[in-house]
């Protein structure tokens, strides 16, 4: 018999790190053929097929490109928040709150020349995202609630008043729950490559952006000395629940972005579906990135494909659609599992 | 043990080591911070593996598979991070984890069991005290009397007294004694000279991982072992010469400061700092020490009374503008407040000078600018680490303790606070933080320390004040009273009853 020992690391190296990662996903992917397999299909015809599908045409690249957008918005908003140990799970429902209150513009409001309309709308989709995390933000500062379990709950709130306008006020002429269609001084312009909006490039200045902010300001400083230790943050002079609050009101205008611009860059209505759990595969998006902007958009794409390669398994090879969110299941459990391959030695040893 | 060898990433920590311990033996294992004594011991108790050499337990060869396995054959050992259940009660921590258990625990059954090693050692616990809850010297209690009830042969306790007080240490070393006299073998870690020969029968000394020596207690003396354990005498004075000095410069009037769990840690306090004077304030820990520190430099929030200083009004500012305006602090708990941990050394280096204008570039940090700070200050304090850009936590205690000092140096304060700054830290190391304190007071500022360490106390300060439940026993001039009287201070009776105890003597 075998029995395993671990023995502390002092540290990983970067290039370990990153092959400890790596692996990981191989062996995700492994799982996930064993999972295909047991349908009855040969899992590296499936393999190949979400890969091709993905990425083996321009369309397909370009509808790859349009899951991606909400992931990287979601994954920095979640990964913003990691970065100072907050956990924001409800970037699922901040999408809804930004995007039921853009909404609320585009039907209440007047119809404004097109980029001040979007400006509006994507400001409103912003602040959307960043009151509802203000609630939980809110109700950590002051009465230390876990803010998972608060942002998870916050969720189905968000979704549940969103499902209020659409299957109230906003109901469609055709008494289904959608909205009207946006006028064109709402929808955001294609860049040109299939349905791929000017979201993208929103969503890349903002990494940008947001790489400054953590790396190169201030109030990155804060954020960065409060996720490692709050004793210490408080110690070095920072005002430790301002930036709690801070970086939460940040996560959800972020996570409130990601709704928005699915609304005015693709569906062009508010109705059930706008995200399809973007809010949650953020939060994979963002540990798997380890909370750098720049990699997050590496990751986004990826877990796009993913999503986008698990749609085409559905349709070509008739594999249930879960067989997507297994696979997103399964990269995430093994990350996790090779966290313990990065704090310790891991050795078998031949036992009695 | 034999011949043990035994090295982390290409650094050798235990270098062909020898030990042996005897039946009914207490043996001190001595050396400074680093000598390899804590990782000597994790081999024996299977935590490590050697990489070389053999250890016999009873006669026979020990191969371990896994570490629960030592505490099974009976090797136990306290570490300095206690291994207890904060929220269970002293009883289930004790029961917790016993080879006997079965399915279902018969309780009262265990209680009597207990309560037999507890008469036996003379343990005074309250079992059904919530062990998160007990102060820290009787944590440690349990922790051996958890050792006891395993029935273990050897018990290993790691430097015990680092966090204890002198009366609760002098318990302790009693208990220890009895421990050994069952026929227990007990070994005992330790950079404390006077402990010692306090306790020990026989004495092993490390220096960097080598064995120097193993001698009998009553075949040396302490200028021998020094000489063994740093290599060449150590002999420390401090030199006081007279400064000018600014009166004033704090002034606390009738403080109250809650502690954590919302009781009165500080009770109405008052007393002055001058600039240039060092005011030592000694007690046993838990007194208020830490909870007065944290409130002078706005880290905890006080009730009521006021903090000046250089004649303002600082009772309410944030922590962040009294570093502002020269207010310096060096934790007790460095790990955890001192530094961010998981950061980088260089971003815990500039961590109270970032704001400063001088590190602008336009709306963003200099980032460059703040590297070469910190490189500056690494030179200057002469800190060895295994590099800027890795973890702080990577740094050993003295290295860490430098790296706080040298950040606070250099901010140019008028006022600086010390909590335990050498509590932990080798001799080297020890010499440096405190010709540190010295040199700020000759250079005028005003510095409250505050520590457990005598030496350092009657060393440095120029006033001594003795701590007890919140308030001062006695505040006096250094040399004003002897350690005898300072030690009744701070158990409580005032600096008249003292007096009028010693006259009666």
């Amino acid at each position: 018999m075998f029995k395993i020992k671990l023995e502390q690391k002092e540290r990983v190296s970067k290039r370990e790190d990153i092959i400890i990662t790596l692996s990981a996903i191989v062996i995700a992917l492994v799982l996930s053929g064993i999972f295909i397999a047991f349908n009855g299909v040969n899992p590296f015809v499936a393999l190949w097929k979400v890969f091709t599908s993905a990425l083996g045409s321009p369309y397909g690249i370009s509808e790859t490109l349009v899951k991606a957008i909400p992931l990287i918005f979601t994954g920095l908003a979640v990964g913003i928040a990691l970065n100072s140990k907050l956990w924001n799970i409800g970037a699922e429902g901040q999408l809804f709150a930004g995007a039921t209150l853009a909404t609320a513009f585009v039907i209440y409001g007047p119809v404004l020349p097109k980029p001040l309309e979007l400006t509006v709308l994507v400001t409103l989709g912003a602040i959307g995202g960043a009151l509802w995390a203000a609630i939980p933000a809110l109700l950590k500062i002051k009465f230390k609630m876990n803010e998972v379990i608060s942002t998870l709950l916050l969720n189905y709130v968000a979704i549940n008043i969103a499902d209020y306008f659409l299957f109230g006020p906003w109901k469609g002429k055709d008494n289904f729950p959608y909205t009207p269609e946006f006028p064109t001084e709402a929808k955001l312009s294609r860049i040109g490559f299939g349905r791929v909006h000017s979201g993208l490039i929103i969503a890349l200045v903002l990494v940008i952006l947001l790489y400054i902010l953590i790396y190169h300001t201030k109030a990155g400083f804060k954020l960065r000395m409060t996720g490692s230790s709050l004793k210490a943050a408080k110690y070095a002079g920072i005002n430790i629940k301002k930036t709690m609050f801070m970086v939460f009101l940040l996560s959800g205008a972020l996570a409130g972005l990601a709704g928005v611009c699915q609304i005015t860059g693709i569906e062009y209505k508010l109705h059930q579906h706008i995200s399809t759990g973007y809010g949650y595969t953020g939060i994979i998006v963002a540990w798997l990135a380890r909370t750098n902007p720049f990699i997050i958009v590496i990751f986004a794409v990826f877990l796009s494909i993913m999503l986008k390669g698990a749609d085409s398994l559905q349709i070509a090879m008739r594999l249930p659609a879960a067989v997507g969110t297994v696979m997103q299941a399964l990269i995430l459990f093994a990350i996790l599992g090779s966290e313990l391959f990065k704090t310790y030695n891991v050795k078998l040893i031949r036992g009695k | 043990m034999k011949n043990i060898s035994k090295s982390f990433y290409g650094n050798k920590v235990n270098t062909d080591v020898e030990f042996k311990l005897e039946k009914g033996e207490i043996h001190a294992l001595l050396g400074e911070n680093g000598a390899g004594k804590t990782t000597l011991m994790n081999m024996l108790t299977g935590v490590y593996f050697p990489d070389e050499g053999e250890i016999y337990f009873k006669g026979k060869k020990l191969a371990f598979k896994f570490p629960g396995e030592a505490l099974q054959i009976g090797i136990g050992m306290v570490h300095q991070r206690f291994s207890l259940v904060g929220n269970l009660t002293v009883l289930e921590n004790l029961i917790l984890g016993h080879p006997e258990n079965k399915f279902i625990i018969n309780i009262p059954e265990k209680k009597k069991l207990i309560k037999t090693y507890m008469d036996q050692f003379n343990f005074q616990i309250d079992l059904n005290a919530i062990v998160g809850e007990l102060p820290i010297g009787l944590r440690q209690k349990v922790e051996i009397l958890k050792m006891l009830v395993r029935e273990v042969d050897v018990l290993i306790v790691d430097e015990p007294t680092t966090v204890l007080t002198k009366q609760e240490a002098d318990n302790l070393m009693q208990i220890l004694k009895n421990i050994a006299k069952t026929g227990k073998g007990i070994i005992f870690i330790t950079h404390k000279m006077s402990e010692v020969f306090q306790i020990a029968d026989k004495i092993t000394v490390l220096r960097k991982g080598i064995k120097i020596s193993t001698v009998n207690k009553n075949d040396t003396n302490p200028r021998e072992l020094a000489k063994m354990m740093v290599g060449k005498e150590s002999e420390i004075t401090f030199d006081r010469p007279k400064v000018n000095t600014i009166p004033d410069v704090v002034k606390v009037q009738d403080l109250f400061v809650n502690s954590d769990k919302g009781v009165l840690a500080v009770n109405s306090l008052s007393f002055n700092v001058a600039g240039g004077e060092i005011i030592g304030i000694a007690g046993v820990s838990g007194n208020g020490q830490v909870e007065l520190a944290d409130a002078l430099t706005g880290n905890r929030d006080i009730i009521r009374g006021k903090i000046f200083f250089k004649g303002k009004d600082i009772s309410n500012d944030c922590p962040v503008d009294r570093i502002d305006k020269g207010v310096s602090y060096v934790p007790g708990d460095r790990i955890n407040v001192g530094v961010a941990g998981s950061r980088s050394v260089w971003e815990n280096i500039i961590m109270k000078v970032y704001r400063l204008p001088e590190f602008k570039k336009g709306l963003l940090l200099n980032n460059k600018k703040l590297r070469e700070y910190a490189d500056k200050i690494i030179e200057k304090y002469n800190i060895s680490l295994p590099g800027i850009n890795l973890p702080a936590l990577l740094l050993s205690g003295g290295n860490l303790q430098k790296l706080i000092i040298g950040r606070e140096m250099e901010r140019d304060c008028d006022l600086y606070v010390f909590v335990y700054p050498t509590r932990g830290l080798d001799v080297g190391a020890t010499d440096f933080v405190r010709n540190a304190i010295l040199q700020l007071r000759n250079l005028g500022k005003a510095i409250i320390l505050i520590s457990g360490d005598f030496d350092e106390i009657f060393g440095l300060s120029d006033r001594i004040a003795v701590m007890y439940e919140g308030q001062f026993t006695g505040i006096f001039n250094n040399g004003d009273h002897s350690l005898e009287e300072i030690g009744l201070m701070m158990s409580g009776q005032s600096e008249e009853e003292v007096a009028k105890e010693m006259t009666n003597v």
